[in-house]
């Protein structure tokens, strides 16, 4: 746009001083109505969700056409309603984030009482003698809610849904693979009161 | 399960070099022994219609191995009792020829004319006696039980003997008796062990009843159950008899003891013990 | 007209329940199949922790409450051998008790690689019943370490399966539920 404005008064450059004026005035007009094009084209855009920038992008833009200043009220009106959505995107983004920070948190949350269960459930199986798998079993019962916990056995998916094996409790199930030396099952889904503790155990068939 | 050992057992079903594998060891020998063994009636019928493998595992049904003519012909001479027809080979290959050339000669446990032959012991008045009770599978509800057919039982026998003609003959109440008022009816009481002669000749002595009576009497008791075996008329134009041989060796378990040609019509008539 | 509808009806019906009876794909069952073996293998190794002479009477005894869990409450054990086919009716617990308390001074018990595992049949409350087969060496030495007793058998479980359902968390969780019932202990030839 400077470019153009400089070869418009180079060009003009033998012409009268009046001509000089008109020229400069008629080269500014062009130029205001070319930035209001590109703002309204791009606020529209921006509104009609058009465009590929991202919200950072967005914001950036609309701080552009604001330095601006171009005193239209289509701009104006454009820039009310843009701002507006923005502001509402910004705070999702927020809400979003939060809600994924929260996630991450829970997952990480889950997946260690999932490792110490799963590690613990082998030593259990591999214990080298009965004392030591029920101090093992003991130290695993701290991660529940009570020794009376739930727990299913997936057996199969095959029916496109799950068959369970018959319910029993955490307390039950540990001595049952302390009995049988065997870790048949691995964890597939915990769930945990507010103190973090679990109250429901699934298991599914290796 | 060793690669040897599957060897060994596909050998052992096979019938091919049954005695070098003795020399893998007892253990071995043992489990192998046991693998080829028909340890159940249920297996009996799933490797008689080929639905499982050599090593006992179930056919996919969808899988085309499934009830294979060609594996069943090749491996159903392992549920004979080869002591009997090892000597003699022809019938056994002429029903495996048979069974294999068509199509509807499965077995099912549902699909009836097959009977278990359970021998017991019982107390029959303080004396120990011997009686075979015949049961069938019947269909009830959401499945199937077993349930008592009929018996045979001795006593019981002796008591309807197949009367000579000539004798029948002369035991009979003339057809004016009515007039009579019955005045002659005392002589059907007379003699006893001719009595059912007087009946109608649709007369078939009822023995599950007689059975029941005398339990209920308490002049039967039971004692034990002394052995079992199969009857199966399943199969068109054939019938055989499934015992349990408890012995070493390949050839162990439940296997066919006796094997008998005959046409359906002739069945009828020997069905009518097992399912009267 | 009414009457064909009425017989439609009921010939769907019937169609339907035939269906929902026994409509198991190969691969479910397989699944019911496996669980079923499960069971049982978790009595074997039951009877070896009973039978061994190195676990300790409590340790035996809560191992025993196990094993009855697995059966039914009127489920029998009728054991027969070689010398005598004569049946030896016993109940679960008393079994048990019997294995803890034989007069060997050290005890072998091993299992073949070898489990059998019926067709489930339903019965006519709509039961499934099946037959697991598994076979055991039993051995049994004396104080001077010689073998006092040997012997083969032939196990036959009785296997319950049944579909059941529970509230858990508020959901309701489908499941199998498997029972042992009567087994039979048959001594298999040595020669």
């Amino acid at each position: 746009m400077l470019l153009l404005l400089a070869a418009f008064i180079t060009i003009g450059g033998n012409t009268s001083c009046k001509s000089k004026k008109r020229l400069a005035k008629e080269a500014a007009e062009a130029e205001y109505k070319a930035r209001v094009a590109e703002a309204v084209r791009d606020l529209t855009a921006i509104l009609d969700d058009e465009t590929t920038w991202t919200l950072e992008e967005k914001e950036h833009r609309v701080q552009t056409i604001k330095d601006w200043n171009l005193q239209n009220a289509e701009v104006d009106d454009l820039l009310f309603q843009v701002e507006k959505k923005l502001s509402r995107e910004r705070a999702q983004a927020a809400q979003r984030a939060e809600e994924e920070r929260r996630a991450a948190e829970e997952a990480a949350r889950a997946q260690q009482p999932k490792n110490v269960l799963e590690r613990n459930l082998a030593s259990i199986a591999s214990a080298s003698s009965t004392t030591q798998a029920n101090r093992l079993i003991n130290e695993t019962l701290q991660l529940f809610a009570n020794n009376n916990v739930p727990v299913l056995i997936i057996i199969t998916q095959a029916g496109g849904f799950n068959d369970y094996d018959k319910p029993t409790t955490i307390e039950n199930y540990l001595n049952y693979v302390k009995d049988q030396k065997v870790n048949r099952n691995k964890v597939n889904d915990l769930k945990f009161n507010d103190a973090g503790k679990i109250t429901e155990v699934e298991l599914i068939k290796r | 399960m060793s690669k040897k050992l599957l060897i060994l057992v596909l050998a052992l079903c096979f019938g091919i070099l049954p005695m070098r594998a003795q020399s893998i060891g007892n253990v071995q020998m043992d489990e192998a022994n046991l693998y080829a063994m028909t340890k159940q009636m249920g297996q009996f019928i799933r490797r008689f219609n080929y639905e499982e493998d050599q090593f006992g595992n179930q056919i996919n049904p969808k899988d085309p191995s499934y009830r294979n003519t060609e594996k069943r012909r090749q491996s159903m001479a392992i549920l004979f009792d080869q002591q009997t027809y090892g000597n003699q080979p022809d019938l056994q290959r002429y029903f495996i020829e048979d069974v294999t050339s068509n199509d509807s000669t499965f077995m099912t446990f549902l699909g009836g004319r097959w009977y278990s032959e359970v021998s017991a012991s019982f107390k029959y008045k303080g004396k120990n006696v011997s009686i075979i009770m015949i049961l069938g599978v019947e269909k009830e509800g959401l499945g199937s039980k077993w349930v008592l057919n009929n018996i045979y039982f001795s006593e019981f026998n002796k008591l309807f003997p197949t009367g000579e003609i000539a004798e029948k003959e002369k035991h009979f109440l003339h057809p004016m008796s009515h007039e009579l008022d019955f005045m002659n009816i005392y002589k059907i009481f007379k003699e006893p062990e001719v009595i059912e002669y007087y009946a109608s000749k649709r007369f078939e002595p009822d023995y599950l009843t007689l059975f029941f009576y005398e339990i209920k009497k308490g002049n039967l008791v039971f004692q034990e159950v002394e052995s079992v075996k199969f009857h199966v008329f399943q199969i068109k134009d054939w019938y055989f008899e499934v015992s349990w041989f408890n012995r070493m060796g390949s050839n162990s378990g439940w296997l066919i003891s006796n094997l008998i040609y005959i046409s359906e019509k002739e069945k009828k008539d020997l069905i009518k013990f097992y399912e009267p | 007209m009414k009457k064909i509808l009425a017989t439609l009806a009921l010939v769907v019906l019937v169609a339907g329940a035939a269906m929902a009876q026994d409509e198991l794909s190969f691969e479910r069952k397989q699944a019911i199949d496996s669980l079923a073996l499960e069971k049982v293998r978790d009595l074997s190794k039951y009877i070896k922790i009973v039978g061994s002479k190195e676990t300790a009477w409590s340790e035996a005894n809560r191992v025993i409450d196990r094993a009855e869990e697995l059966f039914m409450s009127n489920a029998e054990i009728g054991v027969s051998s070689i010398a005598s086919n004569k049946i030896k009716y016993y109940k679960v617990r008393p079994y048990f008790e019997h294995l803890m308390r034989l007069n060997y001074d050290r005890v072998e018990i091993e299992w073949y690689n070898i489990e059998y595992v019926s067709d489930l049949q339903r019965q006519p409350d709509g039961t499934y019943v099946g037959v697991i087969t598994i076979f055991q060496t039993f051995r049994g030495y004396d104080k001077e370490g010689n073998l006092a007793y040997k012997d083969t058998t032939k196990k036959d479980i009785t296997v319950y399966v049944k579909r059941k359902e529970t509230q858990i968390g508020g959901r309701m969780i489908g499941f199998w539920d498997v029972m042992l019932g009567d087994m039979r202990v048959k001594e298999t030839a040595n020669k």
